[in-house]
């Protein structure tokens, strides 16, 4: 897997934590510079390592920007027309309607296509932790979508 | 999960195109400068009078061998060791100029730098040996090894004298210690390739040179390598 | 980042040179203080990797100094530096480039950018010998930067330059030290003053005030002199 491919579910990653295009990206950046810091080079970058800087420092990011609650859509994606269509809508809906801990866990599966082991090892879980609530995780947006009638 | 719906929450995460990915990425990389790369770089780096002078040397030898010029093969010998000072000369323009401490400074050590101007300087040399030689030897009759030890042994005699006195303080200071002992070499060369010199000897040179060549080539080359590993240790640095 | 000295030491024959330092740098301006010959040079050379301490250690951010990594992340100008008598402005810029492995495309890129930078475009194709002591210091401090350094170590880089040019100088280091760990020796009181927000104060191999500064601590100029009294 190479760098670019990292950048992007890394950033991804920090969006979907932030709604914000700007922030998301020099979390992003910042993530990567962080791990140069700490292992020297990114030849063997970590994607375990790269998240778990990604969500610590959101989690600062998003602490230091509390006052002002961060908006439910980015005006960015807005414009660039992504994801627009109805049914993506109803996805969205449905996710917005879980918890913050499952959003993150079927994004990292499903979207980023991480294995159970290195989201275990990413948000400090236990392989077992991650497969159970992702699998609560996916009934809970099933649920959620048949309830929006789709 | 679906592949259907799997498609559907990538959308629905999707974040705007970020801006400044690849700008980020492209500093990122730290990049892997290789041996040859290196030795590529430093190459451009030699200065043109070294390379004229060995092109011109080596014109010199051809064109003497195809003319059948008499006095072609000793002139080269007594050539060669300016061919030598150039080399250490080159090799140690960063102490001479007062770059060594950004050069040390860089990603590369000054020693690996040394390294790589010496090599290319051997490469530049040996190509050049290789040519003149054999076409000297078939001009004017004499043998291959014979013509071989002839050129090398001005030549390492220079490197190891210059190698040493470039070192020292009083070399360092001066800068031109490497010319005077080139001179002293040539002149030495030429003097004992003198037919009315031989009379001095014990033996004649040329005596001397189809019995103990080849050791005494070994030999120098032996001590010319060590002295170019004392400079390249010379210079205060890690690594 | 931090950059973290630990008891680092340099001993020659009779003479300590830099006595058992200690601190730590972050992102920022920091000037270093002293007479000449107080050790500022030495350390500044052990700083920079190029001269091998008699003891103690210097690591960015756990990277020791006498790694590659280190040095990738180094820009270094030194107190005395010569140049290849044939060398242009644009062609000791490039030179370094090509040493710190920057791509060449790039490099050539952010060399005129930086000369740009320093105010030598106009002259970037002449011959450093012509150039006046000032304008070859620029082109040091241009070669210092060339690979965007997260460390960078300045010895007397203000040596040379006239009043606008200082004044340039200090712009150009307050804004790299946004991101940059910018360490810079100097005797001249008026350089730290306006620029730094870190100052360390050396005297015989050794540091003898480490701390913040800023105007509101009165006249600098009148410390610097009581500490050295």
């Amino acid at each position: 897997m190479d760098l670019e491919n990292a950048y992007d579910k890394i950033y991804r990653y920090a969006y979907f934590r932030l709604k914000n295009q700007e922030l998301a990206e020099d979390i992003t950046q910042e993530t990567f510079l962080r791990f140069i810091s700490s292992y020297g080079n990114l030849q063997e970058y970590d994607m375990r390592y790269l998240y778990s800087i990604a969500k610590n420092l959101c989690i600062d990011e998003y602490r230091r920007v509390k006052p002002d609650p961060l908006p439910e859509e980015d005006e960015a994606r807005a414009a660039q027309n992504i994801g627009s269509t109805e049914e993506t809508a109803i996805v969205r809906v449905a996710l917005s309607k879980l918890p913050v801990e499952d959003q993150e866990l079927l994004l990292l599966r499903h979207v980023n296509g991480e294995s159970v082991g290195t989201i275990g090892k990413a948000l400090g879980l236990s392989r077992f932790a991650v497969y159970r609530r992702l699998k609560d995780a996916e009934e809970a947006l099933r649920k959620g979508l048949e309830v929006s009638g789709s | 999960m679906k592949k259907q719906l799997e498609k559907l929450l990538a959308e629905a995460y999707a974040a705007p195109e970020p801006k400044k990915k690849q700008a980020f990425l492209m500093n990122l990389k730290p990049r892997e400068v290789s041996l040859p790369e290196m030795l590529w770089q430093q190459a451009a780096y030699v200065r043109w009078p070294v390379w004229l002078f060995a092109i011109c040397m080596m014109a010199f030898a051809i064109g003497g061998s195809i003319l059948h010029l008499e006095d072609t093969e000793r002139i080269v010998t007594v050539l060669m060791p300016f061919t030598a000072a150039i080399s250490v000369l080159e090799t140690n323009r960063s102490t001479r100029f007062g770059m060594s401490e950004i050069e040390m400074a860089t990603r590369f050590s000054l020693r690996s730098v040394l390294f790589a101007r010496m090599t290319i300087l051997g490469i530049l040399y040996a190509v050049m040996l290789c040519v003149s030689a054999p076409m000297l030897a078939y001009a004017f009759g004499g043998k291959l090894l014979l013509t071989a030890t002839r050129i090398l042994i001005p030549y390492l005699s220079t490197m190891i004298l210059s190698l040493i006195a470039e070192r020292s303080a009083l070399g360092r200071k001066t800068g031109y210690s490497s010319a005077a002992i080139a001179a002293l070499i040539s002149l030495v060369t030429f003097w004992i390739s003198q037919e009315q010199s031989q009379k001095f000897m014990v033996l004649r040179y040329t005596t001397l040179l189809e019995n103990w060549g080849i050791l005494i080539v070994l030999v120098l080359l032996l001590l010319t390598i060590l002295e170019q590993q004392k400079t390249i240790r010379q210079v205060e640095a890690f690594a | 980042m931090k950059l973290a000295v630990d008891r680092i030491t340099k001993q020659y024959k009779n003479k300590i040179a830099v006595d058992r330092i200690s601190f730590s740098l972050s992102e920022g301006v920091t000037g270093l203080l002293g007479a000449n010959g107080a050790g500022k040079t030495t350390l500044l050379r052990m700083m920079a990797g190029i001269l091998e301490p008699t003891g103690g250690e210097i690591t960015a951010d756990d990277i020791p100094v006498q790694t590659e990594n280190y040095r990738a992340l180094l820009g270094y100008l030194p107190q005395d530096f010569g140049y290849y008598p044939e060398f242009t402005a644009r062609d000791f810029v490039r030179y370094v480039a090509a040493l710190k492995g920057i791509e060449k495309k790039k490099a050539w890129k952010k060399t005129d950018e930086l000369l740009e930078l320093v105010g030598l475009s106009e002259v970037a194709n002449k011959k450093i010998r012509t150039f006046s002591g000032g304008m070859k210091q620029r082109v040091g401090i241009a070669q210092a930067l060339v690979n965007d350094p997260k460390i960078l170590i300045l010895d007397e880089p203000t040596a040379g330059l006239d009043p606008k040019e200082r004044v340039r100088f200090r712009n150009l280091i307050a804004e790299v030290g946004k991101n940059t760990i910018v360490l810079f020796s100097t005797h001249i009181v008026s350089d730290v003053e306006h620029i730094a927000s870190h100052l360390l104060m050396m005297r015989d191999g050794q540091i003898i005030y480490d701390g913040k500064w800023d105007e509101s601590q009165g006249d600098l100029e009148k410390f610097y002199m009581e500490e050295f009294e």
